[in-house]
């Protein structure tokens, strides 16, 4: 298990980084590689990510789903369960956001295993840490 | 042994003119050593009597194809290097310049030594390096040089924990054709 925690500016309204955040449409597309594939309720969809290696590559195919959520408190939990196409490997992670004025905090658990993994918990901590900070500036272009 | 007096042109058809880069960041693991091939380059080789000569070579930063990769998460296939082939030209070098020509050209035992200016993207450096020369009149060099000295951003991946070394070296090997 590996946990980050990240915060992210947007400088808009809490109110619209709240229905941002759980627009699954608008969200999934915020992480690099990341589409939706069907949308199977208002809260969950089935997504895909490609992680690019250079000219290699790795794909996760699974759901999003939001699992709890705090209207008052702006407060989501987001859980993803994805496997690795044509491998071995799962990613899943839970992604609690906290929404503040103007911004917010981001708290991943992820598991990650398969080829991924097997490169050692170092590499798996600066690709999330690089994938989430990335994540974290498209936020405050949606 | 000594080159024989004499002006060569060499290109592809003589030789080899190979770049080969290493992998560097957290993820280097998941990177692989690349050996490249320049496929379109001229080069020619002036020695004189004595310590008089000149070299000179211009390469098509275009022309570059992945021969092989070592290491690395998976083994690379026939997509994955034309798709590096495409990064080397959409990011790296851009179809940019890269000539070099020699300054000052002595014998040295087995072969020259050159020294000169490298000229990689309108960036020129000075460099220095051996041409050994064989009996059967082939002749081989080595340079390495940063890609930073000459203003050139290492190509990086996967949010930067994945890059190409900054440190590449470039090896010509071509046999010197007969007169």
């Amino acid at each position: 298990m590996v946990e980050l925690d990240h915060s992210f500016s947007t400088g808009k309204p809490t109110d619209y980084n709240w229905d941002a955040i759980l627009d699954l449409d608008r969200l999934i597309p915020c992480v690099q590689g990341g589409k939706v594939v069907e949308r199977t309720s208002p809260t969950a969809a089935k997504a895909e990510i490609k992680v690019k290696m250079g000219a290699m590559s790795m794909t996760f195919a699974g759901t999003v789903e939001v699992v709890e959520q705090d209207d008052e408190g702006h407060r989501a939990l987001l859980k993803v369960k994805s496997r690795e196409v044509g491998g071995q490997g799962h990613a899943n992670a839970d992604v609690a956001i906290d929404l503040n004025d103007g911004g917010g905090t981001i708290h991943t658990a992820a598991q990650i295993t398969g080829k991924a993994a097997s490169m050692g918990e170092g590499v798996v901590v600066s690709v999330l840490d690089g994938l989430i900070k990335d994540f974290t500036q498209r936020l405050g272009q949606i | 042994m000594a080159i024989p007096p004499g002006t060569y042109t060499l290109g592809p058809g003589d030789g080899t003119l190979t770049v080969r880069t290493g992998k560097a960041g957290a993820a280097a693991k998941a990177g692989h050593d690349l050996v490249i091939e320049v496929t379109r380059w001229e080069a020619s080789l002036e020695v004189g009597e004595g310590s008089a000569g000149r070299v000179a070579l211009t390469a098509d930063a275009r022309s570059l194809a992945v021969r092989s990769g070592s290491g690395g998460m998976g083994s690379l296939g026939d997509e994955e290097k034309a798709s590096i082939a495409q990064s080397i030209d959409d990011d790296v070098l851009k179809g940019g310049t890269i000539a070099f020509r020699s300054s000052a050209v002595e014998q040295a035992p087995g072969g020259l030594r050159v020294q000169g200016d490298l000229d990689l993207l309108g960036a020129t450096r000075p460099v220095a390096f051996d041409l050994d020369a064989g009996d059967d009149g082939r002749v081989t060099g080595s340079i390495r040089f940063k890609q930073s000295d000459w203003g050139i951003k290492p190509f990086s991946a996967l949010f930067g924990t994945l890059k190409v070394a900054d440190e590449v070296e470039v090896d010509v090997d071509a046999t010197l054709p007969v007169e």
